[in-house]
């Protein structure tokens, strides 16, 4: 290899493009050539500063200066009497834009479909989910707001709305302690029979709840309204709470209870043993 | 503001003692009372124990109070005295009689006067109007006439006349244990209960989304609705039957109970409720009514 030849190989070389002969050849010549082997050095010393320069930006100026330039020459055309529509130029401009060979045409729409239905798809999923959790929080947060305003509504003046509190804690699902600590409460303090009645109706459905058993049981010996000593008599008959047996025996023992409340009672602890 | 009109003692007349021989006519008291804020509906607030309750709207500002005091029905007590006085002595022991008639031998020749006050206070603060009697005075009937838009909350136990109430659209609870409730040209909402007597209601109109409820352990509940009313009911009777001319729409009750405790060696069960839901004109208010023994009537207004 000669000077000549090496010195059009240089910038193969530096790039690292060479096969692996002419690499070998280029080495052997470098080796023994120190002209080359000096232009090689300052040469790829340019190219390693050439990598570091950053990226020149175009500036905002170049943009209209293009759009003008732009208008000038479709003027200078307009003169020039070629009249060129304006669609036309658009659709000649995309043209420009689109690969000449057919194969590579496919490519690009290919590309392009499945891009978009890529972005579709991941755009889908996002929102869906996000409505999924949207749903979920709102339901959570009817539920809460259900919850405070049944607890709030028990602690109302008005009987009726006491009534509203009991219904609206019925529809509460997964009721937390609140609502079934209030709910018992109504149960015991509550200066309405009607509202004491709707809470025995409203606890009946949170029976599984483990303090809903216990809190009914003993509410049994603090009634003073047969209604609502016969309803809670029923319910605890009804759901076999076997610790009830002992309330109703005590209940029994009291000469100033209703005969009629009474009846029941006897009837519920022969049902209970 | 605090007014209170204290009526004890004011009827210690002593004509009262002239009238004790003539024994069917009645004391009365009476009493006008205003609210501290007339513009705002007030509250009544009346608990009896031994009478009956009237209440009546009229076009007025004032409450007015009429208590007709009714002669001293005897106790049983009275009556084993009276009894042991006119030589029939069984029913006492020895010591107790020798007590009484050591009494009657003390006030030979003399008559009791009846100085005796009344027991009835009023009083009034932040628009609650509280009526109340002080127990074991004498059987009392009271009249009270309330602004129309006035709520009541009566309460009236150990008596047969219960409580009637007429042309008032405030909020009503009542409760009584033996005497009957009767409410006519109310609007609500009612919550009434009643251990022994009957609960009937006429609605003038109703009062859209506040729940009633009235429940009732012997006697029937016997309501009156409006043509166009939009009610959901949700009826329970143990041992009675339930009437209606309304079209009602009724749905099965969704209260049912699934245990399975076959797994902890329980055995299996399914329970209903024994609710009827029953919708009239597509539903609206909630009406609870609830009795043991009783019927339920819900009418059409005519």
């Amino acid at each position: 290899m000669n000077c000549e030849r090496m010195k059009e190989l240089m910038a193969d070389y530096l790039a690292g493009e060479l096969e692996e002969k002419t690499l070998a050849e280029a080495r052997a010549h470098l080796a023994g050539c120190s002209v080359c082997r000096e232009e090689l050095e300052s040469l790829s010393a340019i190219w390693t500063k050439l990598g570091v320069l950053p990226k020149e930006q175009p500036s905002a100026a170049l943009r209209s200066r293009f759009y003008d330039m732009l208008e000038a020459y479709k003027e200078g055309l307009e003169r020039g009497g070629i009249a060129a529509r304006p669609l036309q130029s658009l659709s000649s401009w995309l043209s420009r834009l689109m690969p000449r060979r057919p194969a590579y045409q496919l490519a690009l729409a290919f590309v392009l479909i499945i891009a978009g239905l890529g972005s579709g798809y991941l755009l889908n999923v996002r929102s869906r989910s996000a409505a999924q959790i949207e749903v979920a929080a709102l339901g959570q947060e009817i539920n809460e707001m259900r919850r405070t305003v049944a607890v709030s509504l028990l602690k109302q003046a008005s009987p009726s709305e006491r009534l509203m509190g009991v219904s609206w804690s019925s529809r509460v699902d997964r009721p937390g302690d609140e609502i079934i600590t209030a709910l018992l409460e109504t149960l015991d303090h509550d200066s309405n029979v009607n509202v004491r009645l709707a809470a025995v109706d409203a606890l009946y459905l949170f029976y599984g709840h483990p303090e809903v058993k216990d809190g009914l049981v003993r509410s049994l010996a603090g009634q003073t309204s047969p209604l609502v000593q016969l309803a809670l008599i029923d319910l605890l008959v009804g759901i076999r709470e076997r610790r009830a047996a002992e309330a109703l025996e005590r209940l029994i023992q009291d000469e100033k209870l209703n005969p009629k409340v009474k009846k029941r009672a006897e009837l519920g602890l022969v049902q209970l043993s | 503001m605090k007014t209170i009109v204290r009526l004890a003692g004011i009827i210690v007349l002593l004509w009262a003692v002239g009238m004790a021989d003539t024994a069917q006519q009645s004391q009365t008291d009476h009493a006008v009372v205003s609210f501290t804020n007339p513009a705002k509906p007030g509250t009544v607030e009346v608990d009896v124990n031994e009478g009956s309750i009237t209440v009546r709207g009229y076009e007025g500002k004032d409450v007015i109070i009429d208590a007709r005091w009714r002669e001293r029905a005897l106790t049983q007590e009275r009556r084993e005295i009276e009894a042991a006085l006119t030589g029939v002595e069984e029913e006492l022991d020895k010591e107790e009689l020798a007590k009484i008639k050591a009494q009657a031998e003390k006030a030979r020749g003399m008559r009791m006067l009846a100085v005796e006050s009344m027991g009835l206070t009023i009083e009034e603060e932040d628009n609650v109007i509280q009526v109340s009697v002080e127990e074991g005075k004498r059987a009392v009937d009271l009249i009270i006439q309330v602004p129309f838009s006035t709520s009541l909350q009566l309460s009236c136990r150990d008596d047969e006349r219960g409580v009637t109430v007429e042309r008032v659209n405030g909020e009503i609870e009542v409760d009584t244990s033996d005497g009957p409730i009767t409410l006519t040209n109310v609007s609500g909402p009612v919550v009434a209960d009643s251990s022994e007597g009957e609960i009937k209601v006429v609605f003038g109109k109703i009062t859209p989304g506040k729940p009633m409820s009235l429940s009732a352990m012997d006697g029937d509940i016997d309501i009156t609705l409006p043509l166009d009313v939009k009610a959901s009911l949700k009826m329970k009777t143990d041992e009675g039957q339930i009437f209606t001319d309304f079209d009602v729409q009724l749905t099965p009750s969704q209260q049912k109970r699934e245990e399975d405790e076959r797994k902890e060696g329980g055995g299996y069960r399914v329970t209903y409720e024994k609710v009827t839901l029953g919708l009239i004109n597509g539903g609206g208010t909630e009406i609870q009514l609830t009795t043991y023994e009783g019927n339920i009537y819900v009418r059409k207004a005519k």
